[in-house]
């Protein structure tokens, strides 16, 4: 059967007759809202991913098709910076993709612009999903993002290099006093060699855990900052005795090793981010085993942590196809046989159906038991982040790497992010 | 040949063996080249160091490229790179996106070369109506930047169904919109002589004639420099094909270049950096086989102006 895609393809190849092409595609409008096995509708579904995740994608399409005969699924991916170019472009010429993998950090961006579509008029089963997690894909009570997995933050080590300088494994309870000593140590033990860590006061997700230990919120509800100067300020100076000694790397040395990170290049002992980096350390690395072990917290109650959708599934709210693109994302996010496809590739799966129905080996049970291990401190995932997030978590990033180059003391870094920080919130409100 | 020179510039009038300040200045001249080429050839291995760096490691495994390492060649020679950039992506092979990379650019080619030269003729030769004020507006379409038009030209090509189609990519090409070709070519058609086509005219030429027989043949540097430059930007086009193209099928090279490459999960740089080179050589093959006639393209414009 030829379809419009195959004639298109081949008359574009060989001619740029624009007439003859225009009229097909303003011939071929929607053939109905639902399709039947004869006459299959064809829903749209775009990711970002390597060829690995292309592969997997490709398995569970297959296999939604083989158990959806009405519904064709035509899958399209490319790289993380340029699906959000294509993306935006999309969305200002109206012709976003049905179905869209998305970040969490995009959501409110395009949720406040009507451009997804309010997945609470749509029938998709949540009953299998963590209760503090769904808010994360929520704005303002309609619910615009299903998590399809999860991350939490986490500490890595390198069991073999701390063995090597005869330093004992942590067990992930310890203060931030002890986890700077521990830091000092490795610098000191190494001689220089093995650095301890990167400097941790510069993520802003650790500052937010941090800050969440404390029982201080980021954001106000009404998308303000919900810290003080002092409270970055006191965050700045956990590390300020660190900086400059071997138990931090340096910051030219962070920038030489890009696009590597520190920790994935031999050349730190520790490392705190998302622990579904973890297959990326494990390959750049060449290292046998990392291990994950909870962020420091004094308050050994509280640790801060929360589940975050590592990514989420959201369809266009021009979508003609609701029905079918309904029942693919709660299929992506539920069932079981795509878990076994995916493992841990997407983060850990959100829901429970998925979860048990996943079988986990090797680094993915490493992962999936960290996150069981802390499972009884996890407290609600953040809201969805205001929008310019992105902007802010990177100057976050660049004022705390200038405060490490000592290009910036404390009190002007400090003053340098808030004005940047109230300048954007100004903008977007 | 400074020896050679020497005696038969000294001879005549040389009294002393010792005084010669032609040899002397000799000597000096080629301490001065020695010292030149020195710098050049420095200057040059600073430059293509980079190309020396994508393919030496093109050959070491992915856990030492980059990061910590900073030796140049790996002990752990292997070829594993080529074979895993050769296996294609997501179900799509390596020699599909080749292919794509090269429709797209040979496509570009001829579009750009007829429609450039067509339209640089009317411009060069015809003196119509309201010739400078177009003229001018193509120029003007030069200042414009590519991103202001991005989005415009998005959702006039989506409403046209055409997305997901080479045409949005090469109508432009076949309809003169790439006002930089137009304007090299009017300018080298307005360093021909007039009498040649005024001679064809008397003969009893027309446009279509005096353009085909007179004004093609001569204009050939342009025409190839033309080639190369419009063949090289198809070639490394990256924004086009992405808000364009959907389907992996379609994609060219450059973008499947970036598949290797993901912040989220893990990155194969060896694979990327082999296709890499492998994406460099069609460029490299092209540019060697023409370069001489961008040389030419460039006297032979110097000598007929």
């Amino acid at each position: 059967m030829i379809n419009r895609r195959h004639f298109l393809t081949t008359v574009a190849v060989g001619t740029a007759s624009a007439a003859a092409l225009a009229a097909c595609g303003t011939g071929s409008s929607s053939a109905g809202k639902t399709g039947s096995a004869e006459n299959p509708v064809t829903i749209n579904y775009t990711w970002w991913g390597n060829d690995d995740r292309a592969e997997r994608t490709r398995k569970a399409i297959a296999l939604f098709e083989s158990k959806n005969p009405d519904v064709k699924v035509n899958g399209n991916f490319t790289d993380f910076a340029g699906y959000w170019q294509k993306r935006a472009t999309e969305a200002a010429g109206g012709g976003l993709p049905d179905v869209m993998q998305w970040d969490l950090s995009y959501l409110r961006d395009y949720g406040q612009r009507n451009q997804l579509l309010d997945l609470g008029t749509v029938n998709i089963n949540t009953d299998a999903f963590e209760k503090s997690l769904l808010p994360s894909g929520q704005i303002k009570g309609k619910t615009y993002g299903i998590p399809t997995s999860t991350n939490a933050f986490a500490v890595y080590y390198d069991p073999a290099k701390l063995a090597s300088l005869g330093i004992a494994e942590p067990t992930g309870k310890w203060t931030y006093d002890e986890y700077n000593a521990f830091l000092t140590e490795v610098g000191t033990k190494s001689n220089g060699a093995l650095f301890g860590g990167t400097d941790y006061t510069g993520v802003w997700w650790m500052f937010n855990i941090w800050l969440r230990q404390n029982n201080i919120e980021a954001f106000t509800e009404d998308g303000k900052l919900g810290f003080t100067k002092d409270d970055l300020k006191k965050w700045w100076n956990q590390t300020a005795a660190l900086r400059g000694t071997p138990a931090i790397i340096s910051e030219e040395r962070v920038t030489q090793l890009a696009p590597k990170s520190p920790f994935g290049s031999n050349v730190t002992a520790t490392e705190v981010t998302w622990d579904n980096f973890m297959a990326g350390y494990l390959a750049d690395s060449g290292a046998k085993e990392l291990k994950l072990v909870p962020v420091p917290s004094d308050d050994p109650d509280n640790l801060g942590l929360f589940l975050k959708p590592s990514m989420l599934m959201v369809a266009s709210a021009k979508t003609q196809y609701k029905d079918a693109a309904a029942r693919f994302i709660d299929f992506m996010v539920n069932d079981p046989e795509v878990g076994q496809i995916f493992k841990t590739s997407r983060g850990v799966p959100a829901s429970k159906t998925q979860r048990d129905g996943t079988t986990f080996e090797g680094t993915d049970k490493l992962v999936v038991d960290y996150e069981k291990s802390i499972e009884q401190y996890l407290k609600d995932a953040p809201e969805p982040p205001i929008v310019g997030f992105g902007t802010l978590e990177a100057s976050f990033k660049r004022i705390a790497s200038d405060l490490n180059y000592g290009k910036l003391d404390i009190n002007a870094a400090t003053d340098a992010w808030f004005k940047e920080a109230e300048d954007l919130i100004k903008q977007n409100a | 040949m400074t020896t050679m020179a020497t005696p038969t510039q000294s001879a005549p009038d040389a009294p002393a063996p010792h005084y010669n300040p032609k040899s002397e200045s000799a000597g000096a001249k080629r301490a001065k080249s020695t010292f030149f080429h020195m710098v050049a050839l420095a200057l040059t291995a600073v430059v293509l160091y980079p190309g020396l760096w994508m393919i030496a490691s093109a050959f070491k495994p992915n856990s030492e490229i980059g990061g910590a390492n900073t030796s140049l060649w790996s002990s752990n020679f292997s070829m594993d790179n080529f074979v895993t950039a050769m296996e294609g992506i997501g179900g799509v092979s390596t020699l599909q996106f080749f292919t794509n990379s090269l429709v797209l650019a040979i496509g570009a080619v001829v579009g750009t070369v007829l429609s450039a030269s067509v339209s640089a003729y009317a411009f060069a030769r015809i003196n119509f109506p309201g010739r400078g004020l177009f003229f001018g507006m193509m120029i003007a379409t030069l200042l414009l930047p590519f991103h202001v038009v991005i989005i415009p030209q998005y959702i006039v090509f989506q409403q046209l169904g055409l997305v997901d189609t080479y045409i949005p990519l090469l109508i432009g090409k076949f309809l003169a919109a790439d006002a930089f070709f137009v304007f090299l070519m009017v300018q080298f058609m307005r360093g021909l002589p007039a009498e040649l086509d005024e001679a064809a005219r008397i003969d009893g030429a027309g446009h279509a004639r005096i353009f085909g027989s007179i004004m093609l043949p001569l204009m050939k540097p342009a025409l190839i420099s033309t080639s190369i430059f419009s063949f090289i930007w198809s070639w490394n086009d990256f924004l086009g094909p992405l808000l364009y193209l959907n389907t992996p099928d379609k994609y060219p090279l450059p973008l499947a270049l970036r598949l290797f490459v993901d912040q989220t999960q893990s990155s194969d740089y060896g694979a990327m950096i082999a296709m890499s080179v492998l994406a460099l050589l069609p460029v490299l093959i092209f540019f060697l086989i023409f370069q001489r006639y961008i040389v030419e393209g460039v006297s032979t414009q110097g000598l007929k102006g």
